[in-house]
């Protein structure tokens, strides 16, 4: 019996030790916060937002464009790519983003370039929420034009005109563009491809009056 | 106050403080983990289901640590304290379950259903849940990318279907949809007609705390040598226990019915180690 007691009080003392350990030394409170409570998985939630592909000058609830989209859209059009581990969206949408811009990486890596579409520079930016830093993941909310909280989503932000001001101008989709009417991956990377190239064009012109 | 009172209670009080996320009401969204099933998909959803951490860190060939200890060691903590006593006293499909279990046990009168609550195969049927846990939850997650939540009838209930009122006309179904849904009404309707069906047989979450009924500091407690054997606590037993004859069964969920029925007062909780 005495035996029995002291492996619970083992067992006790070494999960509550390991459990404190991990709020006290590693950052997975946030990381499971950040990661798991803060943005749903969309395909997990099994739905699809239904959402137009607009540009608009507003970001969700007003708050001020990123300093790095701001940064790199003198550039050319940014595209912002969110995405997350046990995903199936976003392992859907995954190859069909590495075929727009013809660019290789892995899964959860940071990972951002100047890519080229239509003999433009895109600087493009994929954000894995799992593994990424705290400036690239709150930027996710910026853009979040629906409200829906959710990964996979894509936002390209590119130039437009407002009362005599040239200003980022952006549009956001979500999901695997299902309710876009795209079934098929080559489905999704006409759908995509018509964005960027609409982007472009505004881009172009307007950002002979854009002052960053 | 009267045993199941409390349990009814405490089953209420911890529903509300799993759901105090609602942006606004007061919008708290915490890095737990829940030590029960409860999809951080629900709106008003406090912290993370422990299964979404567990797939998390798996995923397609990787290994996160991190997540997959947390869950784990918040789950350990509880389950070493109390057993699988979060079943009965905190889950909130739990308390779903208690209110569909009135008809559940008109059920289990019928013929059929006592032949095949009997039935021999029935004992290995319970193991649905640890094969369910290590196949949907690790295997899959790990070689595929298939994960148990794409088609978890509980985030379904507790994730899918809030969202879908809450927002109505925004939300189309995705691929995952109509499975889910099939396996959502087939829940539904296993806890009509089996009392603590998904608990039994199906829970994974129940599957990561069961085996700690083996080490934890409260358990039930029979005194078997005066047992007159009258199976009262067997009849009324929500997880279909043999109860004279069990001793830190995993299966037990702690929820006292057995305390409170039999009539010699020979079921009791103890609390090893703190006396």
């Amino acid at each position: 019996m005495k035996r029995f007691v002291a492996i619970q009080i083992c067992a006790l003392l070494l999960v509550s030790g390991a459990l404190g350990g991990m709020f006290a030394f590693t950052p997975v409170y946030d990381e499971v916060r950040s990661g798991i409570v803060l943005v749903l998985c969309l395909s997990c939630l099994k739905l699809e937002p239904k959402t137009n592909a607009e540009f608009t000058f507003f970001t969700a609830d007003n708050r001020t464009h990123a300093k790095f989209v701001l940064d790199n859209l003198s550039k050319g059009p940014v595209f912002l790519h969110y995405s997350g581990d046990a995903c199936a969206g976003c392992d859907v949408m995954y190859p069909v983003i590495k075929d727009l811009f013809d660019v290789e990486f892995g899964k959860q890596d940071m990972f951002s370039t100047i890519a080229t579409f239509e003999s433009t520079p895109i600087p493009y930016i994929y954000v894995n929420i799992h593994h990424t830093t705290n400036e690239l993941r709150d930027a996710q909310v910026i853009y979040d034009k629906d409200h829906v909280g959710g990964i996979p989503m894509f936002t390209v932000v590119t130039l437009g005109y407002d009362n005599g001001d040239v200003k980022p101008k952006y549009t956001t989709l979500y999901g695997t563009l299902a309710t876009y009417g795209c079934d098929t991956d080559a489905e999704r990377l006409v759908f995509l491809q018509q964005l960027l190239h609409q982007s472009i064009e505004m881009y172009e012109q307007n950002k002979a009056g854009y002052q960053p | 106050m009267k045993l199941q009172r409390k349990r009814l209670l405490s089953q209420i009080i911890l529903f509300f403080s799993a759901n105090l996320g609602y942006p606004g009401y007061p919008g708290l969204k915490t890095g737990f983990c829940y030590p029960f099933f409860y999809c951080q998909a629900c709106p008003a959803a406090t912290s993370a289901c422990p299964l979404r951490s567990l797939e998390q860190s798996v995923d397609k060939g990787s290994f996160t640590w991190r997540l997959f200890l947390f869950p784990l060691l918040i789950i350990g903590f509880l389950g070493i304290l109390t057993g699988r006593a979060v079943c009965a006293w905190a889950c909130p499909i739990g308390l779903l379950q208690r209110g569909t279990g009135r008809v559940a046990r008109k059920v289990k009168k019928t013929p059929l259903a006592k032949k095949l609550g009997a039935h021999k195969a029935e004992k290995y049927f319970r193991y649905t849940k640890y094969l369910l846990l290590i196949s949907l939850v690790f295997v899959t997650s790990y070689l595929i990318g298939f994960i148990f939540t794409d088609i978890c009838p509980v985030g379904f209930l507790t994730g899918t279907i809030p969202v879908l009122l809450l927002n109505p006309g925004k939300f189309v179904p995705n691929f995952f949809f109509p499975f889910a849904l099939v396996i959502f009404v087939l829940f539904i309707i296993l806890i009509f007609i089996i009392e603590r069906g998904w608990c039994r047989y199906f829970c994974p979450v129940g599957a990561l705390l069961g085996p700690f009924n083996k080490i934890s500091f409260y358990h039930i407690s029979v005194k078997t040598d005066k047992c007159k054997h009258c199976n009262v606590c067997s009849y009324i037993c929500p997880m279909g226990i043999d109860v004279p004859n069990m001793h830190r069964d995993p299966e037990c969920i702690l929820c006292g019915k057995c305390v409170n029925t039999c009539p010699e007062e020979l079921i009791t909780f103890e609390k090893t180690g703190w006396q």
